[in-house]
C-alpha cells in the first residue's frame, strides 16, 4: 500500500511555489465550495436532510455485519457472485484469479480510490495485463505516470498545454491546447480500449443492500463504458460504503452528487446487481464484487472513529480546505487527499507514519461544514493528534516527539503558577530587548518559533500584563 | 466461504455483537403514510397537471446542454428525428445507420418507411433466444451507429433525469455508444422529482415486482467532463448530444 | 438592568500581548454599568496544547481554570477560540471524572464571548461608539463555525457612527493561525496567510477588526511585515471609542 506523507512538508513547499497549480487550486475551490453551499441551502427536505443522512449511514455502519451479508444474498440470487477480502492483497489476488479463469489480457477501469489503495494496477500490470484507466482526468495522469490530485478532478494540476504535449507525445495526436480538442483525442484512442477490452474494473459509490446493488456515479459515462462493454465487470467496494434502503440511498445519492460537482444528481448512475441476464442483448457476462476490509474494520471498533466510516468520498471538503487550497492533492501522498485524507490515511496506513497529515491542518472547521453528512474531521484529528502525544498501543501508535512533549509540560508548570507565569514574562520582557525589531514589532523570533517570523511580524510582550494592570487599579480604587 | 465467514465475524467483533443488537427496523417493509400521499398523487396525476412539469423540464434541459422537443404526436417525433439523422454528422465515418431499442413506443416510429431515410440501416437490438452470434452482431450495428433511439421508464422533470431499467431488447448500449442519444417518452411517464421516482421504484407493486432490474441507469444529460483546466466539454466518453422527445 | 457580576476571563494573548484589548472591554462593560470581578491568578485555557494533541496538559489547564472561576456567575471573554475551548472542549477533556465535568458543564453554560455577551445575552447592539473610517471584519473560525457568532459583531459595528463597513472576499476563510500549526508548518501557514491579507488590503479598510486576538495577531504579523496601510482592532477596541 502506497501511503506515506514522509515528504509533506517538501511537497507543500513545491505545490506553493507553483503558480500553475496555485491558480488552479483557486479556480476549483472559487467555483465549486461555494456553488456547494448553495445547493445544501436550497435544498426541498430543508438542511435536516443532512442530519437524517448521516443518520442512515451511520445505522448502515453499525450494523454492517448485516448490511454486507443482505448484499451478497441479493446480488447472488441475481447471479453475481461475491468475494470478501480482509486485506488489500487479498483482494488483489481475487482480481488476479478472475483474470486468469477468464483469459483477460486487457482491462479498462472506471475511477476508483479503493483500488488506488489496494495498489491493483500495479499487480495487473505485472500479470501482463494491459490496464487503462477511463476517466479522463484519470487517464492524463495514466499517461504522464503521475497520481490523483482530487477526488473528483484528478488531473486539476496539470495545464491543457502539459497535457496537449503529453497527448502528441503518447498519443501521437498533433499538437493542441484546446481541451475539445484533446478531449476528443483522448475520446478516440479510449473507445478503442473500450471495445477492446475483456474486463472493466469499478469502484462502488454507494451500495444499497435491500436491492442488492453497487452504484456508480460518473458525468463522462466512462464508468458505463467499463461496466456495460467488456464481458467481465469486476467491482471494488469498500466494505463501509453501503445503505440498508432504497429511499435512504437517494437522498445520500442526491447529497453526494452536490458535495463532489455542485451536482442535483450525477450524470450517470447506474445500479448494478449482477450480469447481464441470458435474454438480454449486452452488458457482462460475468459480475463480481470484491468487498474490501483493508484496515477498515479496526476503525469500526474504534468509536472515537467510526464516524470516519460515514465518509461517502465526495471530496467536497477538499474544495473548502485552506490547506489542501494551497498544498493540492500529491502532497498527502496517496490516493486519499484533503481534510478525508488527512483522517484516513493515517487510520488506514498508520497514524505514526502519516503524522504529518493529521498535525498540518489548522482546525478551521471548514471540512465539516462543506461535508454532506457535517463529519466532524476537526474532531477526529484532534483524536488522532491526541494519539501522537501520548501514543496508543492498540492502534500501534508510539509517542512522537519527546522534545515537544517536554516543552509542554514545562508550560504546564509555568500555566499552572501564576507566579512562575509572571516571572517567565519578565525574563521574556529582557531578552526581547536584544531581539531585533522594526516599528515596535519583533522581526526575527528564536528557534523554535522561527517559523512564525519568516513572513510575520510578533507584537513584543507589553511592559504589565492585564492582571497587573488590574491589580494596580484596584489598588488605587480601595 | 471460510474467508466471507471470518470477514463478517471480524466485523462483529468490531461491532460488539451480540452484546449489541440489530435494531429491527433497518429495512422498510411499508410505506410512510407521506409515500402512500406521493404514490396516490402519481398515480392521479392528471394530463392538465402534467403540462407544469414540462415546463420544469424546459427550464432545466438548458443548462444540462440536453434538447427537448415537445410534440403533438408519434408521426412529429418520427419527423423530427428524420430531420437529425438528415442534418446530424456521424462523428467516426461517413456511414449513417441507426440503432434503436426493441420497444413499442420506438416501432411506432416506423422510421423505415420515411422515403428520406432510404439507404440508412435503422438496427433493433431485438434477439429471438439467448445467442451469442445475434449478441455480437447487435454490438457491431450499435458501434456502427451514430445515433441510437430508446425510450425510457421515466423522466424526472426536475433533474431531467431518464430511469432505464433493462429488460430483453432494450440495449444498455443504446444509450451509450452512439454519438447522438434519442430518448422518446410518453407525458404520462414524467415525474416531478427524484423523490418520486424512487417513491415508484421502491413501492409500486409493478415495480417492486420487476426491482431494478440488473441494470437501473439514471442518466441526466449527455457525457460530459472539465478535467482539463475544469473547461466543460460534452462528449467525453458518451453521447455528446441527447435529444429528449415528449409526446401525449 | 443585568445585575449578575461579570468575571473577565482574558486570553493569555491579550493579558501579556494587548492588555489594552482588556481595557477596552472592561471601559465597554464598565460604561454599561455592570460590575467586573478579574480573577488574577487566571492564564492560559490550555488551548494550544489541546490543538497539538497533549490532551493531559490541557487537561491540567483545564482543572486550573475551573478553580479559577469556580465562584464566577457570568464568565466574558474577548476571544472566540478560548470561549470554544471552555464551552465546547472542557467537558469533553474531563469526561472520565464526574464531579469535575459537572463542574465544566456549569462553567460552559455561563461563558460568553464578548459580541456575543452585548448582543444575545444583555441585548445590547447600540454603544453609542464613534470610529471615523472604513472597517472590515473577519471571521474567526472557532468563533463562527462552532460559536456560530457572525451576525453579532457585525450588528455591533453597523451601529457605530461614521464608520463604513466593508467585507472583505472570503471572510470566513481561515488565517492560517491554527496554534502551533503556524509555527510547525510555516510555509502552509503563510501561504494561507498570504491570501487573507490580500483581500483585507482588496477590500481598502483602514481597519480590520474580529473577536480573537489569535488570529488577529497573526494577521497583524504579516500586514506590518508588508508595511500595509491597514490597523488591527480588538472589535472591543472600536466600541470603546467616543
Amino acid at each position: 500500500m502506497e501511503l506515506t506523507s514522509k515528504d509533506y512538508k517538501k511537497s507543500a513547499r513545491k505545490a506553493i511555489g507553483d503558480p500553475v497549480l496555485q491558480s488552479a487550486l483557486t479556480g476549483l475551490q472559487g467555483r465549486l465550495g461555494p456553488a456547494t453551499a448553495t445547493l445544501y441551502k436550497n435544498l426541498p427536505e430543508g438542511p435536516g436532510l443532512r442530519n437524517m443522512a448521516y443518520q442512515y449511514r451511520r445505522k448502515a455502519v453499525d450494523n454492517l455485519d448485516v448490511m454486507l451479508t443482505t448484499l451478497a444474498e441479493n446480488i447472488r440470487k441475481q447471479g453475481g457472485e461475491v468475494h470478501f477480502a480482509p486485506t488489500a492483497r487479498d483482494a488483489v489476488d481475487i482480481c488476479l484469479d478472475i483474470a486468469a479463469g477468464n483469459n483477460v489480457k486487457k482491462v479498462v477501469k472506471g475511477k476508483s480510490m479503493v483500488t488506488e489503495e489496494l495498489g491493483l494496477n500495479r499487480a495487473l500490470m505485472d500479470k501482463g495485463i494491459e490496464v487503462n484507466e477511463t476517466d479522463l482526468g484519470e487517464y492524463i495522469i495514466q499517461l504522464a505516470g503521475e497520481k490523483p490530485s482530487h477526488i473528483v478532478a484528478p488531473a486539476i494540476h496539470k495545464t491543457r498545454k502539459e497535457i496537449g504535449r503529453l497527448f502528441s507525445e503518447k498519443l501521437g495526436t498533433p499538437y493542441t491546447d484546446d481541451p475539445p480538442t484533446l478531449t476528443w483525442d483522448a475520446r478516440q484512442a479510449l473507445r478503442k480500449k473500450f471495445m477492446e477490452a475483456d474486463m472493466g474494473i469499478s469502484g462502488c459509490n454507494l451500495a444499497c443492500a435491500e436491492t442488492g446493488h453497487i452504484t456508480t456515479v460518473s458525468n463522462e459515462g466512462n464508468i458505463r463504458m467499463s461496466t456495460t462493454l467488456p464481458r467481465v465487470h469486476v467491482a471494488f467496494m469498500g466494505m463501509e460504503r453501503i445503505v440498508a434502503n432504497l429511499e435512504e440511498h437517494q437522498a445520500i445519492l442526491r447529497l453526494m452528487s452536490m458535495g463532489a460537482a455542485a451536482q442535483q444528481i450525477g450524470g450517470y448512475v447506474s445500479y448494478i446487481g449482477g450480469p447481464a441476464a441470458p435474454d438480454h442483448v449486452d452488458g457482462p457476462r460475468a459480475f463480481h464484487l470484491v468487498i474490501v476490509d483493508n484496515g477498515r474494520s479496526r476503525i469500526l471498533a474504534d468509536d472515537e472513529f467510526r464516524e470516519m466510516l460515514c465518509c461517502i468520498r465526495c471530496g467536497a471538503c477538499l474544495n473548502v480546505c485552506p490547506v489542501y487550497g494551497k498544498v493540492g492533492g500529491h502532497t498527502y501522498g496517496s490516493a486519499y487527499t484533503g481534510p478525508v485524507g488527512a483522517v484516513i490515511t493515517p487510520l488506514l496506513g498508520g497514524i505514526n507514519e502519516a503524522g504529518d497529515l493529521c498535525q498540518g491542518e489548522t482546525l478551521c472547521g471548514a471540512c465539516r461544514q462543506a461535508c454532506p453528512l457535517q463529519l466532524n474531521l476537526p474532531r477526529m484529528l484532534l483524536a488522532l493528534r491526541s494519539k501522537l502525544s501520548q501514543g496508543d498501543p492498540k492502534w500501534n501508535v508510539k509517542p512522537k516527539s519527546r522534545w515537544e512533549k517536554l516543552l509542554f509540560n514545562g508550560w504546564n508548570f509555568i500555566n499552572t503558577h501564576r507566579r512562575v507565569y509572571d516571572a517567565s514574562l519578565a525574563i521574556g520582557r529582557v531578552i526581547q530587548k536584544i531581539m531585533p525589531k522594526s516599528e515596535q514589532m519583533l522581526t526575527k523570533l528564536p528557534y523554535p518559533f522561527n517559523g512564525w517570523t519568516q513572513s510575520r511580524d510578533m507584537k513584543p510582550l507589553a511592559a504589565k500584563t492585564f492582571m497587573e494592570q488590574w491589580k494596580e487599579k484596584k489598588e488605587g480604587r480601595s | 466461504m471460510d474467508m466471507e465467514k471470518e470477514f463478517i465475524k471480524t466485523i462483529q467483533t468490531a461491532l460488539n455483537r451480540p452484546e449489541t443488537k440489530v435494531p429491527d427496523d433497518l429495512f422498510t417493509t411499508t410505506p410512510s403514510p407521506e409515500e402512500v400521499t406521493l404514490l396516490e398523487k402519481i398515480r392521479t396525476r392528471t394530463d392538465p397537471e402534467r403540462q407544469p412539469l414540462i415546463e420544469v423540464l424546459r427550464r432545466v434541459v438548458p443548462g444540462l446542454h440536453m434538447d427537448l422537443h415537445v410534440e403533438e404526436s408519434i408521426q412529429d417525433v418520427a419527423r423530427g428525428i428524420e430531420k437529425l439523422i438528415l442534418e446530424k454528422k456521424p462523428e467516426w465515418g461517413t456511414k449513417k445507420s441507426v440503432v434503436c431499442w426493441d420497444h413499442p413506443l420506438i416501432k411506432e416510429l416506423k422510421l423505415t418507411d420515411l422515403p428520406n431515410l432510404k439507404g440508412i440501416d435503422v438496427y433493433t437490438t431485438s434477439m429471438a433466444a439467448d445467442s451469442p452470434r445475434r449478441r455480437e452482431e447487435i454490438r457491431k450495428e450499435v458501434q456502427d451507429s451514430f445515433i441510437g433511439i430508446t425510450s425510457a421508464d421515466y423522466c424526472v422533470a426536475a433533474t431531467a433525469t431518464l430511469a432505464m431499467k433493462t429488460r430483453p431488447g432494450h440495449a444498455r448500449s443504446v444509450s451509450l455508444v452512439p454519438s447522438i442519444h434519442v430518448a422518446v417518452v410518453r407525458q404520462v411517464d414524467i415525474l416531478a422529482d427524484l423523490r418520486e421516482l424512487y417513491t415508484l421504484l421502491k413501492w409500486d407493486e409493478k415495480e417492486r415486482k420487476e426491482g431494478l432490474t440488473n441494470n437501473l441507469s439514471l442518466v441526466s444529460g449527455p457525457s460530459k467532463t472539465g478535467d482539463i483546466e475544469l473547461v466543460m466539454v460534452h462528449g467525453a466518453h458518451g453521447p455528446r448530444e441527447l435529444h429528449l422527445f415528449v409526446i401525449p | 438592568m443585568y445585575n449578575k457580576k461579570v468575571t473577565l476571563f482574558i486570553q493569555c494573548l491579550v493579558d501579556t500581548l494587548y492588555p489594552e484589548v482588556g481595557e477596552a472591554m472592561v471601559s465597554v462593560l464598565e460604561n454599561l454599568g455592570l460590575k467586573l470581578d478579574c480573577p488574577t491568578d487566571q492564564t492560559c485555557c490550555g488551548q494550544p496544547a489541546f490543538n497539538a494533541g497533549h490532551q493531559a496538559q490541557a487537561r491540567k489547564a483545564a482543572v486550573k481554570f475551573l478553580e479559577c472561576f469556580k465562584d464566577a456567575e457570568v464568565i466574558v471573554s474577548p476571544s472566540g477560540s478560548c470561549v470554544n475551548m471552555v464551552r465546547n472542549h472542557y467537558p469533553e477533556l474531563l469526561r472520565d471524572d464526574p464531579l469535575l465535568l459537572k463542574q465544566a458543564r456549569g462553567i460552559a453554560e455561563k461563558t460568553f464571548e464578548f459580541s456575543e455577551f452585548l448582543v444575545d445575552v444583555l441585548k445590547v447592539k447600540d454603544l453609542n461608539a464613534r470610529f471615523p473610517g472604513r472597517v472590515t471584519y473577519h471571521d474567526s473560525c472557532h468563533l463562527n463555525r462552532n460559536l456560530g457568532i457572525n451576525h453579532q459583531p457585525r450588528t455591533l459595528l453597523s451601529n457605530i457612527r461614521e464608520l463604513t463597513f466593508v467585507e472583505m472576499k472570503a471572510p470566513d476563510k481561515c488565517c492560517g493561525f491554527g496554534g502551533t500549526f503556524a509555527v510547525k508548518y510555516s510555509d502552509i501557514s503563510t501561504a494561507i496567510l498570504e491570501e487573507k491579507v490580500n483581500n483585507i488590503i482588496d477590500s481598502g479598510a483602514e481597519v480590520v477588526t474580529g473577536c480573537d486576538m489569535s488570529c488577529l495577531m497573526n494577521i497583524q504579523g504579516m500586514l506590518t511585515r508588508k508595511k500595509a496601510p491597514v490597523q488591527v482592532m480588538h472589535i472591543a477596541q472600536l466600541l470603546s471609542r467616543k
